[in-house]
């Protein structure tokens, strides 16, 4: 006999996720959840805006495109929790790319590039690619030195050259004034 | 004619031929390079083109948007792994051709059928485009904020895993877009007292940021990712006996791919995918789809091309993009200083032309480097993942940078980087977003001066037909991914339906 989706059950839950069929998706309730706040925060920021006469917003005022788009989103992120159903009714799995969990080296990766844009002002756009370019292939494992090196300080001091000539780009200089 | 005289006269000038054929070499590159995209490459290039005069500019991004669609099969066929999304189903028969030997004729296939869909599209692009401007001139602004909510509504059923996420990422870019001071009260809105975000958000650094540093992000999950490589001999021209087998379903898919294109929102991908069920659908050997047939691979590939022409005539009759891509070709417009739409085929037809000479040269030259340089193409894919990410992002810096020549627009790339991440995981498409951003003007706008018409009465606007019928495909528009299989269940056989359980 064929096995079916409701064999896999672990129980009559009402949320689903990690395996559980259920009407509301756990994950997903916490995406609307999200999504619902970050747009709560912003329609409270429309109530902030400066006010302005009906003549001169002529009937539509600042707010009033933002907040519909808003009240549009919200709704929307309203129907985020069921719409695992629909997805599995197709054969579809919604939770496809986020099946694993996040790996340690995104949130290295992007603490590195915070910590080196952070630095830019001080040690100038130059510094902080050559810094990127060798740093970034060690954190991701690269052992291979001759190929690392030469590369971390030939490549961004050419990008940097034809930005400042060909192109015309002042690299931010830093504290050292490095410029070409 | 005389138009398309200059257009293409423009087109031949050598510095625009040498820029064109950058482009190419690019869009190959980036296309072939599993995780590198068109839009990012777009993306990227944007802030070089600044320099440029807008001919060359845009010229160059059409090509390489061209050829990045193409670029996509080389290593869909010789290592099973995509360049880009939509030669996702060339793998599905090239790959499993190549492994038996026949990679060369892989390849050939691919091209040939690329580039007569590519071909195909422009030529539809060259009679649609001034028709469906000349049809456009007589939009107001109730009209083309229809058309901007059809647009919109037409997220709904673009690629990705779900509409409503479609939709919602697309609803964040509308609000992004308002970021700014309101043109008509001079109001700020959401600008928290930063003054480098009075005049909106820049495209450049958010693009950069979505398609490019969410990538990196990515691709550091799948560092240990091998691929392996299947040498190929020469890349050959399709035999006759191929050509007589595949014809029909290359017309059929540069058809379909056209169609797809012209399509508000939809992009490559879908014409893709489409173009290969209807290669198996009409076949009369579908039981070979999977083992390495020719039309498993003329299918998607003459229909993911003809898409790229075809989202070409909405993106410049319209100002309305015909995919993520085209979206990110409209926003270069707008930073170019144009303003897309019927007035720019009306008063810049050359230019208009240009684009239409570029894309068709640009097909010509991958047809060159498809036979050529497949070969060489495919040795990209063995540049360490570690040495290109770097690059990728170095220039991703320098590109967000270079516009204003500000730091905070490379915080808000590293900003968009992180939040396309997170987006990208919970199954939210990006293109959306950047549609969203770029319509977003208009919908307001157009909203506004409506408003102003009617005197503020929303029901005035249903006094135009088109409007009623721009609104009413836009309710189909939004009902049919949930309608769609409800209809499909409701109707299909009982027996089958029994079966099914």
């Amino acid at each position: 006999m064929a096995k079916t989706k409701g064999d896999g059950r672990r129980g009559g839950s009402l949320l689903a996720g990690d395996g559980q069929d259920g009407l509301i998706h756990r994950t997903d309730l916490i995406v609307a959840f999200i999504v619902i706040a970050i747009c709560g925060f912003f329609y409270y920021v429309t109530t902030t805006f400066e006010e302005v006469s009906n003549l001169l917003a002529q009937n539509v005022p600042p707010e009033f495109f933002p907040r519909w788009v808003l009240i549009i989103i919200v709704v929307l992120a309203l129907g985020l929790p069921f719409e695992h159903v629909v997805h599995s009714k197709r054969g579809g799995n919604i939770d496809s790319e986020r099946s694993e969990r996040v790996k340690q080296m995104p949130y290295l990766t992007a603490g590195l590039l915070f910590v080196f844009i952070a630095a830019m002002p001080y040690i100038g756009t130059l510094l902080s690619t050559v810094g990127i370019c060798l740093a970034l292939p060690l954190l991701w494992g690269a052992r291979r030195w001759r190929l690392i090196i030469p590369f971390a300080l030939i490549f961004p001091t050419i990008v940097a050259y034809v930005f400042d000539r060909i192109l015309l780009v002042q690299y931010e200089p830093g504290l050292f004034g490095i410029t070409f | 004619m005389e138009p398309v005289i200059e257009g293409l006269s423009l087109v031949l000038d050598l510095n625009n031929i040498v820029l064109i054929f950058g482009g190419v070499l690019i869009g190959v590159v980036v296309g072939a390079l599993p995780g590198l995209s068109s839009p990012m490459a777009v993306a990227l290039l944007l802030p070089f083109t600044l320099s440029l005069e807008p001919v060359p500019a845009i010229c160059m991004m059409a090509a390489l948007y061209c050829a990045g669609t193409f670029g996509g099969s080389i290593t869909a066929i010789l290592i099973n792994a995509p360049g880009a999304p939509p030669a996702v189903a060339t793998a599905f028969d090239g790959y499993p051709m190549a492994k038996r030997g026949e990679a060369g004729r892989a390849l050939g296939l691919a091209t040939f059928s690329s580039v007569f869909g590519g071909v195909f599209s422009l030529v539809v692009f060259l009679f649609a485009a001034p028709f469906l401007a000349k049809v456009a001139l007589k939009f107001r602004p109730p009209e083309y904020f229809a058309l901007a909510i059809f647009a919109l509504s037409m997220l709904a059923s673009i690629s990705g895993k779900s509409s409503l996420r479609n939709l919602i990422s697309g609803g964040f870019g509308v609000l992004i877009g308002t970021i700014g001071i309101h043109l008509t009260t001079g109001v700020e809105r959401f600008t928290f007292g930063i003054h480098e975000l009075t005049e909106g958000i820049n495209f450049i650094p958010v693009l950069i940021g979505l398609f490019a540093m969410s990538e990196l992000l990515n691709q550091s999950q799948a560092l240990d990712v091998a691929y392996e490589r299947i040498r190929t001999g020469v890349v050959k021209l399709p035999s006759r006996a191929d050509l007589k087998l595949v014809w029909p379903t290359i017309l059929r898919s540069s058809g379909i791919g056209t169609f797809i294109g012209i399509l508000p929102a939809e992009g490559s991908t879908v014409a893709a995918i489409m173009g290969y069920n209807e290669a198996k659908r009409w076949s009369k050997r579908k039981e070979e789809f999977g083992s390495g047939t020719p039309e498993g691979i003329s299918g998607p590939e003459a229909a993911n091309n003809a898409a790229t022409g075809g989202a070409m005539v909405p993106t410049l009759a319209l100002g309305i993009p015909g995919s993520g891509t085209t979206a990110l070709i409209l926003a270069a417009l707008i930073i170019h200083g144009f303003r897309p739409g019927p007035y720019l085929i009306r008063e810049t037809p050359e230019f208009v032309y240009a684009i239409f000479g570029a894309m068709l040269l640009a097909n010509i030259m991958f047809l060159a480097i498809g036979l050529i340089g497949a070969k060489t193409f495919s040795m990209i894919t063995l540049i360490p993942r570690a040495i290109l990410w770097p690059a990728v992002f170095t220039f991703s810096i320098v590109g967000a940078y270079a516009g204003s020549g500000s730091i905070f627009d490379i915080w808000v790339m590293f900003i968009a980087g992180v939040a396309g991440f997170i987006m990208l995981r919970h199954g939210f498409g990006l293109a959306p977003l950047v549609m969203g951003l770029i319509l977003g003007k208009l919908v307001e706008e157009s909203f506004s001066q409506s408003m102003i018409m009617y005197d503020n009465k929303f029901l005035g606007l249903f006094e135009s037909p088109i409007v009623t019928l721009l609104f009413v495909l836009t309710f189909i528009s939004l009902l049919w991914p949930f309608m769609g299989p409800i209809m499909k269940m409701a109707f299909s056989h009982p027996r089958s339906r029994g079966e099914g359980e």
